[in-house]
């Protein structure tokens, strides 16, 4: 598992940090959060994809292959509930689709 | 007669929240507009959504479906704004701002906010707690009552921001007296005296950091008013002297009067739940589960107090809330949710006990602190103060009871106190 923050959308809220401080980091100069590991280890996928679904702007994304690209990611036949929450954020971004019915 | 009965007529509301009943308990009013008119429309044509699924919708799609209004709609969001000072500032505050001048401003303040930065300050707040605690406790002792709403859950707050803005104690005293009047200036459906007084209040809080931002630029320091003036000289489009004190205002508002409210609370909470207190007695672990479940139980800013506007017609629940309209979510209404929280009347950290912050065993958002891209940027720095202050509350005075009932705010917008007497109980009574 691979996981990245979208630096632009970032929000600098911080909470990923609180959720889980040795995998993500805050950039001391703007609050940006970082991902400070290379790959996830097995252990803490089920608290980094909580992470993701928890971030207030949905600006973290798991890529659960670690061959990973977007493809596998959104193959997956049994998504994550972190991702059912991205694509979730996606569909409203997108105007016109989600009608914001819940 | 019956919530229902009282409320199947309700037109507005805003003007129900500010109605004696609910100051005194807003939540089966909540209960019914969840129920029957969870898309509520006001009479002043605002939307008011009450369900925490819609709240937390809204709030994830601000800066898409929904956005800030823009400089030129100022008057048709906010009649008054021609005339009034605080509602200009307001306008100018981060919470109004859309992507990317909002990341941009946020970013600038964000790095004295980030989690190692309140970490560090956890010392400070820690001493500051521990001095405000001991200068209560004589009078405590003596058997008489103590008003710990001023005395302690307002002081907190104050002599934390006194800090970070590198102001002298007594200038934060004497600004932090009109931030009650600015904030029920800012409500929907304040009068026109209420605006006056609020501006008046806003004008001395704009002189005073008009004047503070000139002493930094001549002598910066280590604080958060310095690092902003620096960041303001070395590029001046980026931040005018107005966006900064809009700024330091718009952090004066949202951080004092609400964290005050939910220590407040959360001594009412230790208080009226004994069986509970033993969250305060163990771990760290423990004291956030019961700060979590206080924040959710009592959400201080009961509703958004920024326009959130519809970008397109958008249906919610069977109702279209037309394109333009000003919507906004009652947040409190969201934390008593029984679709989100099990049981939402009862009192009950386990529910946040070893979760991520603001998450719930069943993976629901806390909402308190909002969601989305306004998500409070002093989230951390008020847990904090609660983490610090809770324990030692609990081990300084543990037979703390109340000395007369709590006097409230009758304010529809803030769930705030006017007073919290407390005394000791006496020995081996």
């Amino acid at each position: 598992m691979r996981v990245v923050v979208d630096q632009d959308l970032c929000g600098t809220s911080g909470q990923c940090v609180l959720t889980l401080p040795g995998t993500f980091c805050q950039r001391e100069p703007d609050g940006v959060a970082e991902v400070c590991v290379a790959t996830v280890p097995q252990a803490l996928h089920a608290a980094v994809r909580l992470a993701a679904s928890q971030c207030p702007v949905a600006a973290i994304r798991v890529i659960e292959s670690d061959a990973g690209n977007d493809e596998h990611a959104s193959a997956d036949p049994a998504p994550s509930p972190a991702e059912a929450e991205r694509h979730a954020a996606k569909d409203q971004r997108n105007p016109g689709g989600h009608d914001g019915t819940v | 007669m019956d919530v229902q009965e009282a409320t199947a007529a309700c037109r507005d509301a805003f003007a129900e929240l500010a109605s004696p009943a609910c100051i005194h308990d807003p939540y089966p009013f909540m209960r019914w507009l969840r129920e029957c008119d969870p898309v509520h429309r006001a009479a002043s044509g605002l939307i008011l959504l009450s369900r925490h699924a819609d709240i937390y919708w809204a709030l994830k799609a601000t800066g898409d479906a929904f956005r800030g209004p823009a400089p030129g709609e100022l008057a048709r969001y906010f009649p008054r704004a021609a005339t009034s000072l605080s509602l200009n500032l307001l306008a100018s505050t981060l919470a109004m701002k859309d992507p990317p001048t909002h990341t941009r401003l946020r970013r600038l303040i964000s790095r004295d906010f980030t989690m190692r930065q309140i970490d560090n300050l956890r010392p400070s707040i820690a001493r500051i707690v521990a001095a405000r605690l001991d200068g209560m406790a004589p009078a405590l002792e003596r058997g008489e009552a103590v008003d710990l709403h001023r005395e302690f859950a307002l002081a907190l707050p104050m002599l934390v921001f006194a800090e970070l803005f590198g102001m002298p104690h007594d200038d934060m005293f004497g600004l932090a007296a009109g931030i009650g009047a600015i904030l029920e200036g800012l409500s929907p459906h304040a009068s026109d005296p209420q605006l006056a007084a609020a501006d008046a209040a806003s004008a001395r809080v704009k002189a005073y950091f008009g004047g503070l931002i000139q002493r930094k630029r001549t002598d910066p320091r280590h604080d958060i008013v310095s690092m902003l003036v620096g960041a303001h000289d070395d590029d001046a489009d980026t931040l005018s002297d107005a966006e900064l004190i809009s700024m330091l205002w718009g952090m004066l508002l949202g951080g004092f009067a609400t964290t005050a409210a939910t220590i407040d609370h959360a001594v009412l909470a230790m208080l009226a739940y004994p069986e509970q207190r033993h969250w305060l007695q163990g771990d760290a672990v423990g004291v956030k589960a019961f700060v979590e479940e206080v924040l959710r139980c009592d959400a201080p800013a009961m509703f958004s107090s920024i326009p959130r506007i519809a970008q397109r017609d958008i249906e919610l629940g069977g109702v279209v809330i037309p394109k333009n309209a000003d919507v906004r979510v009652l947040i409190a209404s969201g934390n008593r949710d029984p679709d989100a929280f099990d049981d939402p009347d009862r009192f009950d950290p386990a529910r946040f006990y070893g979760t991520s912050p603001g998450m719930s065993t069943d993976g629901k958002i806390m909402l308190s602190f909002g969601h989305g891209i306004h998500f409070c940027l002093g989230a951390q720095l008020a847990r904090v103060q609660l983490a610090e202050s809770l324990p030692r509350i609990q081990a300084r005075f543990p037979t703390l009871a109340l000395a007369d009932q709590p006097i409230r705010e009758p304010s529809a917008f803030l769930r705030t106190f006017r007073a919290l007497p407390v005394r000791l109980h006496a020995q081996g009574s």
